[in-house]
């Protein structure tokens, strides 16, 4: 392999691995107080629309971002009020929010589509950001830079804050940090609207980053990839970075299967477009197999608390 | 004034019935406030959504023909949501049972005779039954969540889809478009009611809820999957297996999603196509949901969700307005339906400034 298309390869791969880390990172501080959110490709899809319609009114993608992160938390606090304030059922509840925000996108993407976006270069001056070799650390948008602060920003609030402790035994325990004063639902209403923020910014990296065109449904199911990474990840941080890099080189070998690569072409392109869904499954089996404590989901995901009752 | 929620010695069975019927109302309140808002013609879209398909007789054999998988798929969907387990993949088995079907008649395409479509049907459900087996196999032996698994095949089928319509299965003498030879006479779905397109698969769709409905509510079958839903502990307690039950569960949600598809393929389509998905599957969860995953409820919520369909297709062409805002005032319904489920298990109850005093005390 040359250096050239190594360098190639591994911006192919950052890529594709920042939406789906960004993703799971909202939906992991979400898991550990204890929500399960299903609606990240809703939230992500309305993060996307929203982003490219701001950046493509305004020509600042700095605003898109904003603008995107807004859009999903406020989607997201939908889902807040539904499972939290009316404890409705959240597997229901967030498969609601992924219509909505297929639907939302749809219907106002209609008025971009095939309409162009600069992508959202790198801040870093011309001659390392297309530097031959250094682009492959100063070439990013923003974006990745911001998705590898959040993974030490996101360990250190969960391991090393209060704040982190309070969440955790929010997820793992409710009836006792109730009982010691701490604000369940309160802790959950901000893990759900932090997991909507991340959700949009993920979203925003579709037509920032990756296709700068509205095309329907962008997301293309990365969302859903997402949830199952905080799996892989089995609630960790560190985990899922690695995680969400193996699935995006899954990603990328499907893309450069598709441009057409010797070895690629021995089966057919549609193997290779299914091989990220198939690859979450073996993950999924291979994390069962070496199931042991500390890789467990929070003890109280998915299950609505009532303080009062 | 204010209000407090209070727990309900047993659940509602009127708020039960009442909230869907109050959550499809006030969605096409809420949704004429809100489409007007920016910049809709909303009162026009809730016309013509909602109402149009129900008044207009010409409308009603489309209505029949959206209602008819829905309806077949959700009544699937319930029986594995009432035992708790989230089968959200039904468009891929629906995918898969449409794809075995195909498979069938692309294999007897010269034949004739009576026994075609019975054999294209049951090879659908089998279709269907084997795609699902795979998520229950998976939650059963290495406790994988069926919640993605099933939903990263629906993704799967669609590439199994495409690959088969676009290489092997492609019409030998279609000039190299991706879809199928069309299914010969004795492949096609007869038409029911002459002069309209309302096929075979409608009664089917009626007797599958009515059968789903004995069997859920009169046998052991429907009292053991209601058991490991409600309280799968004393299930466990009273000898009932979960992991027998999850397997039912998967696999008759994945049977009849197949046989959705394969009457699907073999009804409206006539033939396999790239187009063959058409979110079926993901919509029969909201059909399951309104309809209380009650069989008899399912066929009126899945004619409910078969008016959206139809209307935002008549309101696309009569006031333009775009068809994804169907999928909006769909997943508006189903807030509004989970939001009103409190109201099944709880009472809203006036709090009087005297009881306040002696809650704080």
């Amino acid at each position: 392999m040359s250096p050239d298309l190594l360098i190639g390869l591994i911006i192919t791969l950052v890529g594709a691995s920042t939406p789906i880390l960004l993703a799971a990172l909202g939906e992991l501080v979400a898991e550990k107080s204890g929500v399960l959110n299903l609606g990240v490709e809703g939230m992500m899809l309305v993060g996307a629309v929203i982003c490219f319609a701001v950046t493509y009114n305004t020509g600042n993608p700095w605003l898109g971002i904003v603008a995107a992160a807004l859009a999903s938390t406020a989607v997201a606090m939908i889902f807040a009020v539904l499972t939290l304030g009316l404890s409705a059922n959240q597997v229901a509840t967030g498969l609601a929010l992924t219509i909505f925000g297929t639907g939302f996108s749809a219907l106002f993407g209609r008025a971009y589509t095939g309409k162009p976006l600069a992508l959202f270069k790198s801040i870093f001056p011309d001659w390392l950001a297309t530097h031959p070799v250094l682009k492959v650390l100063f070439g990013y948008s923003p974006l990745v830079y911001f998705s590898f602060a959040m993974v030490a920003l996101v360990w250190w609030f969960l391991a090393k804050t209060r704040g982190g402790l309070i969440l955790r035994a929010v997820g793992e325990s409710d009836i006792s940090a109730h009982s010691m004063g701490y604000s369940v639902i309160g802790v959950r209403y901000g893990a759900v609207a932090f997991g909507g923020a991340m959700a949009g910014i993920a979203g925003s990296c579709f037509p920032l980053m990756l296709t700068p065109q509205w095309v329907e449904g962008l997301t293309a199911g990365r969302g859903w990839i997402a949830l199952a990474l905080v799996v892989f990840g089995a609630w960790r941080p560190i985990r899922l970075l690695g995680g969400a890099y193996l699935f995006g080189l899954v990603m990328t070998i499907e893309l450069y299967a598709k441009a057409g690569g010797g070895v690629a072409h021995v089966l057919p392109s549609q193997f290779w477009a299914a091989l990220p869904y198939l690859a979450t499954i073996l993950v999924l089996v291979l994390i069962s197999l070496r199931q042991s404590s500390n890789t467990s989901a929070p003890a109280c995901l998915g299950k609505p608390f009532l303080p009062t009752n | 004034m204010q209000f407090r929620l209070e727990k309900r010695q047993e659940p509602s069975r009127f708020m039960l019935y009442a909230t869907p019927v109050a959550a499809v109302v006030l969605t096409m309140v809420l949704g004429a406030i809100i489409f007007s808002l920016i910049g809709f013609d909303g009162l026009g879209a809730v016309r013509e959504i909602f109402l149009t398909p129900l008044i207009n007789p010409l409308k009603w054999q489309d209505l029949a023909v959206k209602a008819s998988p829905l309806i077949i798929i959700a009544v699937g969907l319930s029986i594995g949501y009432r035992a708790n387990v989230w089968n959200i993949g039904a468009e891929g088995q629906y995918i898969v049972g449409g794809l075995a079907g195909t498979g069938v008649a692309l294999a007897t395409w010269e034949m004739t005779g009576w026994w075609l479509l019975p054999l294209m049907i049951i090879a659908g459900i089998a279709g269907g039954m084997a795609y699902a087996a795979v998520p229950a196999l998976l939650r059963v032996k290495f406790k994988v969540n069926e919640i993605l698994t099933t939903l990263m095949l629906t993704y799967v089928s669609v590439q199994l889809l495409n690959y088969l319509v676009l290489g092997p299965w492609i019409n030998p003498t279609g000039y190299g478009q991706a879809q199928t030879r069309l299914f010969n006479a004795d492949q096609t779905l007869p038409y029911i009611i002459p002069g309209t397109i309302v096929q075979l698969g409608t009664p089917i769709a009626l007797l599958v809820a009515l059968v789903a409905w004995v069997l859920m509510s009169k046998s052991m079958f429907g009292f053991q999957i209601r058991v490991v839903g409600l309280a799968p502990h004393a299930a466990r307690y009273g000898g009932f297996s979960e992991g027998k039950t999850i397997w039912l569960a998967l696999l008759v949600g994945g049977g009849l999603a197949g046989l959705a598809g394969v009457l699907e393929v073999a009804g409206p389509f006539g033939r396999m196509v790239p187009s063959f998905p058409t979110n079926y599957g993901f919509t029969a969860i909201i059909v399951a949901f309104l309809g209380r995953l009650n069989p008899l409820g399912i066929v009126v919520a899945g004619i409910v969700l078969a008016i959206t369909f139809v209307g935002g297709q008549v309101a696309q062409t009569t006031i333009g307005l775009p068809f994804p805002a169907v999928g909006l005032f769909q997943a508006m319904m189903l807030f509004l339906l989970l939001a009103g489920d409190i109201l099944v298990r709880y009472r809203l109850r006036r709090v009087v400034p005297l009881a306040v005093a002696e809650d704080v005390a």
